[in-house]
């Protein structure tokens, strides 16, 4: 199977919950649904748009993050890169979820909006889920 | 209090919360959200059954979550905070900007139960503040001037032609943003835009930078390397200080302008180049072209569209639109509640001559920043140039009382010391020739106010 990059904004252990103001990134590398590698980076301070510029740039297929604001959300998409997005809760548990292509709707973000997007991992749709924001 | 009064009085406050359009919630010492009023569940878009009982961080979604959390600030030091600014992500991706007041949640028996937050929507005021300033903008740029209103008009036209652009302006007047403005209104918008100094550069380097070599070129030259112009593809490349090259380099320059390609260094074959060319000086290239420094036929090539930013000086209506504009996005970037410049602060920035322009403003600002945590940015938070014109001087008399325009004197001369010494009050004293207890002592008795800064620990 491919390998997969992964990046998600963090806080501390958690996924850190507003993406335009993350000041960590994991970046994960995924392999037969299991994480082979991962390293953390800090973020430099900047506006949303331009950290969402250098997060593209990063040579990843999908991002993992919190609440995003629409401009980011719009470059990471214009990218090519999935963006699984308000998402919360513990960084790791997520990440080994998603890589073993489970559940992942009890990482979502109480709000409306995302009723209509359900998540999706990246192995392909699970029974009940549809689609992810592309 | 009976139990009855009780009752009726927590009813009486529910009904109240329900009522008001702030936002209110509570948590428990786990940051679990223990209630979450009717306005919450409306600005954050959050309904109180998913909001209840999970991380305040996850419902709020505040820029100030991570780095600087007034309700955690609120719960370390039992504090109350009152209206610091941050924006909110709704679960519609919308950025919402909001005032927060934060307090400890205390029972009858003055025992904590966790905090209170409580939160205003400010998007309709900001949106009227928008209108009422009459500001318009265009990318990162904003402007009330009448003459950067006329470019912001033209740029969507600038940008669907592929003429050549030349911006002139001052150091600090925005050229750069300018270029990326055309570039974004423009159908090159998803190619890449590139920036390059030419001023910076000596000629080879600049050639190779942009042009790109062959292998074995130069000693160094191991392996064929793009230029600029082959990265910036079908996008736009500003070259920055054009003024500053030399006339071998514009005759390559004009080669490519007129040619539409370039030579890499070692090559013998000319390559295509699609990419849009603007230009940006802060010299007066007509006036470099009659003193015949720069190429007349380039200028010429270069000059078809020309864009001439005014300097701040200009365009000082700008100046308290600018300050609210850096002051938010420092907030932002720092997590800070700054509120604004105080009236003296502001009347200080509103005089000064600003020969670096905005983005000398910025810097000012950002200046400010380091010393001013929150709250108002006042005359000695501002950077130590400034300070003699604040003269917070001592004398309140008449100017004619010779004792006190004497002690205004000094005063003056002991701050200028002071500011050049980097507030080392030894090092001042040093330099006024007076010991150091001489100097603290007038220091107080001219009523001296000084800035934050300890000179110590800065010169060490």
């Amino acid at each position: 199977m491919k390998r997969m990059k992964v990046a998600m904004t963090v806080w501390g252990n958690r996924i850190s919950p507003v993406f335009d103001s993350a000041q960590t990134i994991l970046l994960a590398d995924i392999e037969d649904g299991k994480i082979v590698d991962r390293r953390r980076e800090f973020l430099p301070r900047m506006v949303a748009p331009g950290l969402a510029r250098m997060v593209a740039e990063k040579g990843i297929d999908t991002l993992i993050c919190g609440a995003i604001s629409e401009r980011p959300s719009q470059i990471i998409k214009q990218s090519g890169i999935k963006l699984l997005s308000f998402v919360g809760g513990n960084a790791e548990n997520f990440l080994e979820a998603y890589a073993e292509g489970g559940p992942l709707e009890l990482f979502r973000m109480p709000g409306c909006c995302n009723k209509r997007e359900n998540l999706v991992s990246h192995s392909g749709p699970l029974p009940g889920e549809v689609k992810s924001e592309s | 209090m009976n139990g009855k009064h009780g009752n009726n009085d927590n009813t009486l406050t529910e009904v109240i919360l329900e009522s008001i359009s702030d936002g209110v919630f509570t948590v428990d010492h786990h940051w679990r959200i223990t209630s979450f009023n009717k306005a919450a569940e409306q600005i954050t878009g959050v309904r109180r059954d998913d909001a209840l009982g999970r991380y305040c961080w996850v419902v709020f979604r505040s820029n100030m979550c991570e780095s600087d959390c007034a309700l955690k600030r609120t719960m370390n030091d039992g504090k109350s905070f009152v209206s610091s600014s941050t924006t909110i992500i709704s679960s519609e991706k919308k950025l919402i900007p909001i005032s927060v007041s934060t307090s400890l949640l205390v029972d009858d028996e003055g025992e904590v139960l966790g905090g209170v937050e409580i939160f205003r929507d400010h998007s309709l005021v900001e949106e009227l503040r928008r209108e009422l300033s009459g500001a318009c903008g265009i990318d990162d740029m904003i402007s009330q001037s009448q003459k950067m209103q006329d470019i912001f008009r033209i740029v969507d036209q600038i940008g669907e032609s592929d003429s050549s652009v030349l911006i002139t302006g001052e150091t600090g007047t925005g050229k750069e943003l300018m270029a990326r403005a055309i570039h974004n209104h423009s159908p090159r918008r998803e190619q890449p835009f590139i920036t390059i100094n030419c001023g910076a550069l000596p000629d080879s380097l600049l050639e190779s930078e942009l042009f790109g070599y062959k292998a074995g070129a130069f000693t160094d030259a191991r392996t064929d390397r793009q230029g600029l112009f082959g990265a910036a593809g079908n996008g736009t490349i500003l070259l920055d200080e054009i003024g500053d090259t030399s006339m071998a380099f514009q005759v390559k320059l004009l080669r490519v302008l007129e040619e539409g390609d370039y030579t890499p260094l070692g090559s013998t074959l000319p390559v295509r180049t699609d990419a849009r060319i603007i230009t940006a000086t802060n010299k007066n290239l007509e006036g470099m072209a009659d003193r015949q420094e720069f190429r007349r036929d380039l200028y010429y090539r270069i000059n078809i569209i020309t864009l001439a930013l005014p300097p701040l000086r200009e365009r000082r209506e700008d100046i308290p639109l600018l300050v609210d504009r850096f002051i938010d996005k420092m907030n932002r970037r720092k997590s800070r509640m700054v509120s604004g410049l105080s009236r003296e602060a502001a009347d200080i920035l509103a005089s000064h001559h600003y020969p670096g322009n905005i983005r000398e403003l910025e810097n000012i600002i950002e200046h400010a920043f380091v010393l001013c945590q929150n709250g108002e940015i006042k005359p000695d938070h501002l950077p130590a140039s400034f300070l003699h014109h604040p003269a917070p001087l001592p004398m309140q008399d008449d100017p004619a009382d010779y004792r006190s325009a004497t002690a205004a004197s000094e005063a003056e001369t002991i701050m200028k010391a002071l500011a050049r010494a980097g507030y080392n009050r030894s090092a001042a004293a040093a330099y006024l020739g007076i010991h150091k207890s001489t100097l603290f002592r007038k220091i107080k008795k001219l009523n001296i106010v000084l800035p934050t800064i300890d000179g110590r620990r800065r010169s060490s």
